[in-house]
């Protein structure tokens, strides 16, 4: 008992390291990636080609004035940020980086996985409504919405998986894959389909482009964060960047195998599928426009959540003619 | 639902294209852009060729300035130590470029090409007085690399052609419109007054000379002026592009019409240099003009 | 002339719901989309009555970057007053320079040069460019996004503008505020080699159009937040005073380049771009045609220019002296918001009497209560973006 207590403390306090390493990488890939999908060069001054972006980005929201305005919910105001970055954390726990890398491979992995994503809605609701602010409501409104309406096609598509390996853990959602036998290649006509499905979910679920609604700068100034200053903005800023990388990995457990690869499966290959699923959401970030509000609740109830359903039951009936 | 795939992949593609390309950031301050040739950034104050000071304390860039940013005190007449004669002079010349809008009609009003503009990429300072351009700093950008093409002359020649010396006289010099006295007595090469008028007189006026210019050189064809110069008849698209300021160094004289493509005073080369003899001398489409 | 006749708007919105005051406590919440705000177009409020999402009523201020322009005109000379009127639309200052010397020059009765008048007309169709690739860039930052999409459209329509921008660079010295118009003609006259730069530019730019249309016009996720939205019918705009691309987005075949030509527009055939449907998409639509025409007409224009003065002669040595007889003239331009309007009136002296401009942009913004009502406050912000109002000329 006490050896998985140290496991799994020890393996968590590595991993979470790791995460924000990354997403301060992730922060100035990003920057520079953008840059030049619009044909200019990014950060290029602070470090070497702007390595160190992220760094001077930190320094300058910790040296600022930390506001809360007045007639905000003060407890509920400086909690939030905390909650968000916290809740972004968490679902890395129980991602299988490797088959002995992993902090905590819970027998339910995949439900953990997405009540954690549930409880990612609360600090976004939560700033809008403690902030005293009619945009940031809006923004809160928003994104409640979007946050549980999406929660369906992710859990439906993240069923199939599921049900094609047979175990909600996913180290043997992984293991499942393993000899290539990942799920968007085989069986490709359910797995791929599911795979956007998720794909698109997860963007909803972080508020990325085409789904940033509740935080659309050039409509709600900066929807939910709008009164936020100093540390309290950089860790919401920093929990959608973790949310992103983590969601990603969780895809790419979920549907690209893991750590398996053509050769020398392995850890290396979960890095590159998380980079990778994470260049294409920033990808789609850069290039793509939003949707209005009933125009992303319709394509989820109206496309997504039906095809999900259909998905799922094709992947039972896979499993049991095959 | 097929559409947003298709197009949403459309949408990727053009931004991937553009990830391929190279990026078009000027990397400040490592690499200064270099700005156009009449690029207009701050000011100098000139000394002409004997060493004495350009400027008269004439006001007229006071005057015109819209937002009142020069303010002079002059001097009143005394003795030049060049040239021994009696000419005003200005004590002090404060340009304020906080506040200065960059018009440039100081420099286009000034009688003895004294005020031009610099071309400076850029002008930082880190206090607003130090933007405030005194006398001495006015006389410093003197020696600047970045000196603007643009002085009076130039711009004035631009807009009105001066009369080659030899060219009989236009008829009437149209009226020298409002007052202005036949421009400044130094200038020597400004058109003097009326010139270029096409506007009024105008029609009356080409006809004669024509003249001496070569077929070769300019087009005449000028039309200026007023529409009435019959020409319907497309312009010669000529040469070097279009607007080639430059060509013909020795414009023909105003003769009521315009010396062909206006600008470039002759004097002066305009940047253009060259072109000389610009088009082949496509005689002036049946406009009137006289000959060539 | 007819005598004066009541007009009557028609009002498909009331837009003057009962609310004089708003009540805290009642259903309808009130958002002030600020003088501050990320995509108002410069200082702009408007006072949203939300119900829920939906918008209810706009009240619409302006008066944020009013500066007493006019007024001060009355205190400068005519020359020194274009670099002032060069700031109202800020973003096609040609246009600008354009309507007021020609008002002057009306005034003088003074006939401009035939080499200005086509340097007129040709900068300003390359304005005419410039300025709807910002308004491009501008509409796809407010419906996609400061980080996104809308960032990526709006850098690569600014790096084609900067060609532009350059191009004018190397005519008049200044990128922006140019003062190169002047009472009687054009200050600047086209270097030599420029009209092969601008053809450079266009076979640049011309190409770039299709790749903005891939992002914008044939992307679903566009057509979804442009199409029905903001619908304004024909006769509302033409009630309204509205010109320009968003009139001729309802269907009115209506330029005044073509049906008022003026300077160059009398020798060269302008090919009026016309949308139907009135909403945002077809004013996206008429506003991407335009770029297309414009680029059409400055490289038939560019190698046309002819010869001669640039300037009608007034004396440019001592212009503070033109002095305009008394008198009224109004004259209007086609710009790339719509008619820009110039009326003076001159007394003889120096300085006018009065100088008055008509601002196309805010007759657009006067539309806003008619046909925001209805829509979300994203669809809000779009509208208001499709309008292209340029609050330096609606304020002044």
């Amino acid at each position: 008992m006490s050896e998985g207590l140290v496991h799994g403390v020890v393996y968590s306090v590595v991993i979470v390291t790791v995460v924000l390493t990354a997403t301060a990488m992730a922060l100035w890939f990003e920057r520079k990636f953008a840059a030049r999908l619009q044909t200019r060069l990014g950060p290029t001054m602070v470090g070497p080609s702007g390595l160190l972006q992220p760094v001077a980005d930190l320094l300058k929201l910790l040296q600022k004035e930390d506001i809360v305005p007045a007639n905000a919910d003060a407890v509920i105001f400086n909690l939030v940020p905390l909650l968000a970055a916290l809740a972004a954390l968490g679902a890395a726990a129980v991602v299988p980086f490797s088959p002995s890398v992993v902090a905590s491979d819970l027998d339910v992995g995949v439900l953990y996985v997405l009540a954690i994503g549930a409880v990612t809605v609360l600090p976004v609701f939560g700033a809008g409504w403690a902030s005293n602010n009619k945009l940031a409501l809006l923004g809160g409104m928003r994104a409640v919405a979007q946050s549980i309406s999406y929660e369906v096609p992710l859990l439906l598509s993240a069923m199939v998986p599921v049900i094609l390996s047979g175990s909600l853990r996913l180290g043997t959602i992984v293991q499942a894959q393993a000899d290539h036998h990942w799920f968007v290649v085989w069986p490709f006509f359910i797995g791929i389909p599911a795979f956007f499905i998720f794909v698109l979910a997860m963007l909803a679920e972080s508020n990325r482009i085409p789904f940033d609604i509740p935080e659309a700068e050039s409509e709600l100034v900066a929807g939910v964060t709008t009164e936020y200053t100093g540390i309290k903005f950089a860790l919401f800023y920093m929990a959608e960047y973790i949310h992103t990388l983590v969601a990603s990995a969780v895809g790419a457990a979920l549907f690209l195998g893991g750590w398996d690869g053509p050769f020398r499966p392995g850890l290396h290959w979960m890095v590159l599928k998380t980079l990778l699923l994470f260049v294409a959401v920033y990808w789609i970030r850069w290039s793509l426009l939003r949707f209005r509000s009933d125009q992303l609740m319709a394509l989820c109830w109206k496309y997504l959540v039906p095809a999900s359903v259909l998905l799922v039951g094709a992947a039972a009936v896979w499993v049991v003619l095959v | 639902m097929r559409s947003y795939f298709a197009t949403a992949a459309r949408a990727l593609s053009t931004s991937l294209r553009n990830l391929l390309r190279r990026p078009v950031t000027v990397e400040f301050p490592k690499v200064i852009r270099q700005r156009a040739e009449r690029y207009r950034s701050s000011f100098a104050l000139l000394h002409e060729e004997d060493g004495d000071e350009a400027c008269i304390g004439c006001l007229q860039c006071e005057r015109i300035c819209p937002s009142q940013v020069i303010a002079i005190k002059a001097g009143g007449k005394r003795e030049s130590p060049i040239s021994g004669k009696k000419r005003g002079y200005a004590d002090d010349f404060v340009l304020d470029l906080n506040a200065c809008i960059y018009c440039e009609l100081c420099v286009q009003v000034c009688p003895t090409d004294a005020i031009v503009m610099t071309r400076e990429p850029e002008v930082p300072a880190y206090g607003r007085e130090e933007l405030v351009l005194t006398m001495a700093k006015l006389y410093a950008n003197e020696k600047s690399k970045h000196r603007a093409w643009g002085d009076a002359t130039r711009l004035n020649g631009m807009q009105v052609p001066p009369k080659a010396p030899a060219a009989p006289k236009p008829a009437s010099p149209t009226a020298p419109a409002a007052g202005s006295p036949a421009a400044g007595p130094t200038a020597a090469e400004k058109a003097n007054g009326g010139s270029p008028p096409a506007a009024a007189a105008s029609p009356a006026a080409p006809s004669s000379t024509a003249p001496p210019v070569a077929p070769a050189e300019v087009p005449v064809t000028g039309n200026a002026a007023s529409g009435s110069a019959a020409s319907a008849g497309p312009p010669p698209a000529s040469p070097p592009s279009g607007g080639a300021a430059g060509a013909t160094a020795s414009a023909p004289p105003a003769s009521g019409t315009t010396p062909a493509t206006g600008a470039s005073s002759a004097p002066v080369t305009s940047p253009s240099g060259a072109d000389a003899p610009a088009a082949p001398g496509t005689p002036p489409t049946g406009s009137g003009e006289g000959g060539s | 002339m007819t005598a004066l006749q009541t007009v009557h708007i028609t009002r498909r919105v009331d837009p003057h719901l009962p609310i004089d005051r708003y009540d805290p406590e009642g259903e309808l919440m009130l958002l002030h989309f600020g003088p501050q705000h990320p995509s108002t177009h410069g200082v702009f409020r408007m006072d949203l009555y939300l119900d829920g999402e939906k918008v209810v009523k706009v009240v619409p201020h302006v008066g944020y970057l009013h500066r007493a322009v006019e007024k001060l005109c009355e205190t400068l000379a005519y020359v020194q007053i274009t670099p002032i009127v060069d700031k109202n639309d800020y973003v096609s200052p040609m246009t600008n320079e354009q309507a007021l010397n020609m008002a002057f020059e009306a005034a003088l009765k003074l006939e401009v040069p035939r080499r200005a008048r086509w340097m007129r007309s040709l900068f300003a169709e390359l304005q005419r460019i410039a300025s709807h690739l910002l308004w491009l860039g501008t509409f796809a930052l407010d419906l996609g996004g400061a980080l996104g999409g809308g960032a990526t459209v709006f850098l690569h329509c600014f790096r084609e503008r900067e060609l532009v921008l350059d191009l004018f660079e190397e005519v008049t010295g200044a990128r922006f505020h140019y003062n190169t118009h002047t009472l009687g003609g054009n200050r600047h006259d086209l270097p030599a080699g420029w009209s092969a730069k601008v053809k450079a530019a266009l076979d640049i730019i011309g190409p770039r159009l299709d790749e903005y249309e891939s992002m914008t016009l044939q992307n679903r996720i566009f057509l979804d937040r442009t199409t029905g939205v903001g619908r304004l019918d024909a006769e509302l705009a033409l009630d309204l005073g509205i010109t320009g691309p968003i009139l001729r987005a309802c269907g009115v075949d209506h330029d005044l380049r073509r049906d008022a030509p003026f300077h160059a527009y009398d020798e060269v055939k302008v090919n009026v771009v016309t949308a139907q449907g009135g909403d945002c998409l077809a004013r996206a639509r008429v506003r991407i045609g335009e770029m297309r025409e414009s680029v059409r007409l400055v490289r038939e224009m560019v190698d046309a220019v002819p010869e001669g003065t640039i300037n009608a002669g007034r004396p440019v040595k001592l212009p503070v002296q033109t002095k305009i007889p008394h008198g009224q003239v109004y004259v209007a331009i086609e710009t790339p918001r719509g008619e820009l309007g110039t009326y003076l009136i001159s007394d003889g002296t120096q300085f006018p009497y009065r100088l008055k401009i008509r601002p196309p942009s805010l007759h657009a913004l006067s539309a806003l209560p008619y046909i925001i009502p209805g829509a979300t406050v994203s669809d809000a912000v779009a509208i208001l973006g499709s309008m292209d109002p340029i609050m330096g000329e609606v304020d002044r």
